[in-house]
């Protein structure tokens, strides 16, 4: 089952559909793909009752319109874009469920400073965006146009289609959603939002002083940066024999790259999986998320972890996220909203 | 948890690679037969772990496997250990005679022009004539060393030494669908309408990926490819 939820009046900077990409394609020569900001991708799914991994819409900076189609209940999370919904202009707050219905119109003008407050907002709608499965995602591959909605993102009149709603199990009623319903954090911070200390390891390539140079100095998010990787500005070019040199080999999102000129490139979701910069550290998993929110104009900063550091902090991530999905599903089934599948 | 250094165990290193994946690196140059090594490796660690979670599939590139792992099951540490006793059986395995596609791949590609804005560079470079650039760079049998940089897209080489040539000091914005680079020895089609810096000496209508195709990919590591100039 496939239901109309929007048609786009204005798509916004960058709109794509994403879910957690195509990890296993790799030596294709296909990028990953999906969310930049995985953790808040799926804390919008959560929220909904859907599974952390369905597609969602990906808003960057300055966010869509759209017009909805129907009677429906959606979940913002990720950076404030300062969404309103008209007639009325409410506000709809990230980390929370919202309702809207039929000819409202869903806005997302963009707020703040998205260096600071973070670059990607997650649209997540009743069981997930419904689009073509390609190669085991539904995530859009910009780069091949493919994936997503017809590959690329979206523009003024596109539909977009959710799978449906949750499981009736789940989902129990969109009229019983009331004010105060779900709601994310639960008793934490948001660990990704406002965050610019990016914790890494030493990379494959690494040569001593290079971690301790890019720790050292204040790095801040170049313009030129998108999807495929963070350029950062910082105190200009440090030497160091054999930059540019690499024999090209696999990367991941993460590799912090250093080419001849010195400032690093972090890669993120949609880089090329091979690549010929040095890679002279690794963002740790725990904080890909991090720095799939940084903005141009956004200031990073590099802090070296331990392997067992690196461990512990990747389980504390983990284990934050599954006590507050317990937290929310226990509140939102107390609100009537959806039970958890095994509640 | 100790550190994790990286370890030996003959010509193979294995080191960490952030704390999601590990780098088994076979050698440091281009070279036929660490790519043939390269290519048994990773497949073996395909069918070794296959199945298992937290498991990615390998990425081979010249000279290397990189295999993303889940950081925390089986996480780095775990995975180096599997990989050296992996990559340690591949070495005493014996050479399977053939692999990849047994006819070689042909790609007519019209050279020069709008097609091929680079060739006369490439020509000037090398104190060559255009045509004699066509020539030596249809002239041989390219392997296919792996895919990367774009779907679908192989690293071809070696090209003749007489026109290897490095890369553009400054990248186009745009290389169209289709376009023949050369960068050093290596050659190879861009997939797709992208950014690039290799020398574009021609184009070709054929479509290295298209997902109506299974696998999408038109080539695969160790496949020959053959260009063919188009009059």
């Amino acid at each position: 089952m496939t239901t109309p939820l929007f048609e786009v009046v204005e798509p916004g900077f960058l709109t794509t559909v994403q879910d957690l990409g195509r990890p296993d394609f790799a030596h294709l020569g296909v990028p990953r793909s999906g969310a930049a900001d995985t953790w808040s991708a799926a804390v919008a799914n959560v929220l909904l009752g859907n599974p952390p991994d369905a597609a969602v819409l990906e808003c960057t900076i300055v966010g869509p319109s759209l017009q909805v189609l129907g009677d429906h209940v959606v979940a913002l999370a990720g950076a404030d874009l300062g969404a309103t919904v008209d007639p009325g202009g409410r506000r709809l707050a990230p980390g929370a469920v919202h309702r809207l219905s039929a000819g409202d119109e869903l806005r997302m003008s963009g707020s703040g400073d998205p260096a600071v407050t973070g670059a990607r907002a997650y649209l997540a709608v009743p069981g997930g965006v419904d689009e073509t499965v390609v190669l085991g995602s539904r995530a859009t591959c910009l780069v091949a146009g493919f994936g997503g909605l017809d590959g690329r993102a979206l523009r003024a009149g596109d539909v977009v289609y959710a799978v449906g709603p949750p499981p009736a199990d789940r989902l129990v009623a969109v009229g019983r959603l009331a004010p105060g319903g779900p709601r994310w954090p639960i008793g934490a911070d948001d660990p990704v939002l406002g965050a610019s200390t990016v914790r890494v390891l030493a990379g494959p390539d690494t040569e001593p002083g290079d971690v301790a140079a890019l720790a050292a100095a204040d790095w801040a998010v170049s313009p030129a940066s998108d999807r495929r990787g963070l350029r950062l500005d910082g105190p200009g070019p440090r030497s160091r024999v054999g930059a540019g040199e690499r024999l090209t080999a696999g990367v991941l999102p993460g590799s912090v790259q250093l080419p001849p000129d010195g400032q690093p490139i972090v890669l993120l979701v949609d880089a090329q999986p091979t690549g010929g910069y040095p890679v002279v550290a690794v963002v740790i998993e725990a904080d890909l998320p991090v720095v799939g929110q940084l903005a141009p104009g956004a200031a990073i900063r590099f802090v070296e972890l331990s392997a067992a550091e690196a461990w512990n902090a990747n389980a504390a991530r983990r284990a934050s996220f599954e006590s507050g999905w317990r937290a929310l599903a226990e509140t939102a089934g107390r609100n009537g909203l959806w039970k958890p599948a095994d509640g | 948890m100790a550190g994790r250094r990286p370890v030996s165990r003959g010509a193979v290193r294995v080191l960490p690679f952030g704390d999601a994946g590990v780098l088994v690196v076979l050698g440091d140059r281009i070279d036929p037969a660490i790519s043939s090594r390269v290519h048994r490796l990773a497949a073996i660690i395909r069918g070794a772990t296959a199945g298992e979670a937290g498991w990615r599939l390998p990425i081979p590139a010249y000279a290397s496997v990189l295999v993303p792992v889940d950081p925390l099951e089986p996480g780095v540490e775990m995975a180096m250990g599997r990989l050296l006793e992996i990559a340690a059986e591949v070495e005493i395995a014996p050479v399977r005679a053939t692999e990849g596609s047994a006819a070689p791949i042909e790609i007519p590609v019209r050279y020069g022009g709008i097609d091929g804005p680079d060739l006369g560079d490439v020509a000037a470079l090398h104190d060559l004539r255009p045509a004699d650039v066509v020539e030596l760079h249809a002239s041989v049998d390219y392997r296919v060393f792996f895919l990367g940089f774009a779907p679908g897209f192989g690293y071809l080489g070696p090209v003749p030494a007489a026109i290897v040539t490095p890369r553009l000091a400054t990248p186009r914005t745009r290389v169209p669908a289709g376009s023949v680079g050369l960068a050093g020895s290596q050659t190879g089609i861009y997939p797709f309408d992208s950014p690039g810096g290799w020398r574009i000496l021609g184009r070709t209508d054929v479509r290295p990926w298209d997902l109506r195709r299974d696998p999408p990919a038109l080539l695969a590591p160790g496949d020959i490819v053959r260009f063919v100039p188009l009059r």
